[in-house]
């Protein structure tokens, strides 16, 4: 398993709130908004995430 | 029409452009001296990705205006008055964490292993069950080892910022990586001077490296009972 980065850490820490943080005001429905999986959605926010890092990084060190 | 919730503040409500997420209106519900900041959204339109980033943004910008509780990204009502009704329910709450929070923001921190260190290995000697049960007993004695170790880290950042319990959420060892995540509420005025003083007490610590980010609106303190 490759080990976390800074940014990737920050990215992480954030989407941690914004998903599992914060007021609940109704419990099912935060799950089944609009048919989307958020747990499928913090993931996909945070592997977009780094794949944009690791794009910009190969950008920066060719 | 739905409405995608962001934030709750006291009335009366801050003076904001009227510029939701996706550009779409940012709309303001109130009832009992409490409002909701909701972006009136499109049943059909499916949230994504970026929506989560920009739900972000919306909550910084209202809780720079105003104090303000941020409501859990997703979260969705059918109408206003299901909206009201929600937030009519838990008032009490709601005005007792709004006060909590009022002036602050959220400093958060992640300490991560420099090293991640492979397994001890047992003496290689008995039988199979006695490898086992040793290699058992060497990993239980690193996992607790590194438990403890992040545990002091946490009191002496307590200690070293001089702030209440309350004041601090966190939680050790969530991962192979992770030591500590730790989140502190802080008064806004304050939230740089404490962030470079958060990053000074976590340079110090030689086995981890440290992640600082914030300040950002209060997440880890708006929860409500």
């Amino acid at each position: 398993m490759r080990e976390l980065n800074p940014e990737e850490t920050s990215l992480l820490e954030l989407v941690d709130r914004l998903l599992n943080k914060g007021v609940v005001l109704a419990g099912e429905a935060t799950i089944s908004v609009a048919g989307v999986d958020l747990i499928y959605l913090g993931l996909n926010l945070v592997l977009g995430a780094v794949e944009t890092f690791e794009k910009a990084q190969e950008r920066r060190a060719s | 029409m739905t409405l995608i919730a962001h934030a709750i503040a006291a009335a009366p409500r801050a003076s904001l452009s009227h510029r939701g997420l996706r550009g779409r209106p940012l709309s303001w519900s109130e009832i009992g001296g409490l409002g909701l900041w909701s972006t009136e959204w499109d049943p059909d339109v499916k949230l994504e990705r970026p929506d989560a980033l920009e739900h972000h943004q919306l909550v910084e910008r209202i809780c720079a205006a105003q104090p303000c509780l941020p409501v859990r990204f997703g979260t969705a009502f059918a109408t206003s008055d299901a909206a009201l009704e929600s937030l009519d329910k838990r008032a009490a709450a709601l005005r007792a964490a709004l006060t909590r929070v009022a002036g602050k923001s959220e400093l958060a921190l992640t300490l991560l292993w420099h090293e991640v260190p492979a397994p001890a290995a047992p003496e290689a000697t008995g039988g199979p069950g006695r490898r086992y049960m040793e290699q058992r007993r060497a990993d239980y004695g690193a996992r607790e080892g590194r438990r403890a170790r992040a545990e002091s880290m946490v009191e002496e950042l307590i200690a070293q910022l001089a702030i209440e319990r309350p004041l601090i959420w966190h939680e050790t060892c969530t991962s192979a990586s992770v030591a500590v995540s730790f989140a502190a509420l802080v008064p806004t005025e304050q939230a740089l001077e404490r962030k470079a003083q958060l990053e000074g007490i976590a340079a110090r610590f030689s086995d981890v490296l440290p992640v600082v980010n914030g300040p950002w609106p209060p997440y880890t303190f708006a929860r409500i009972e």
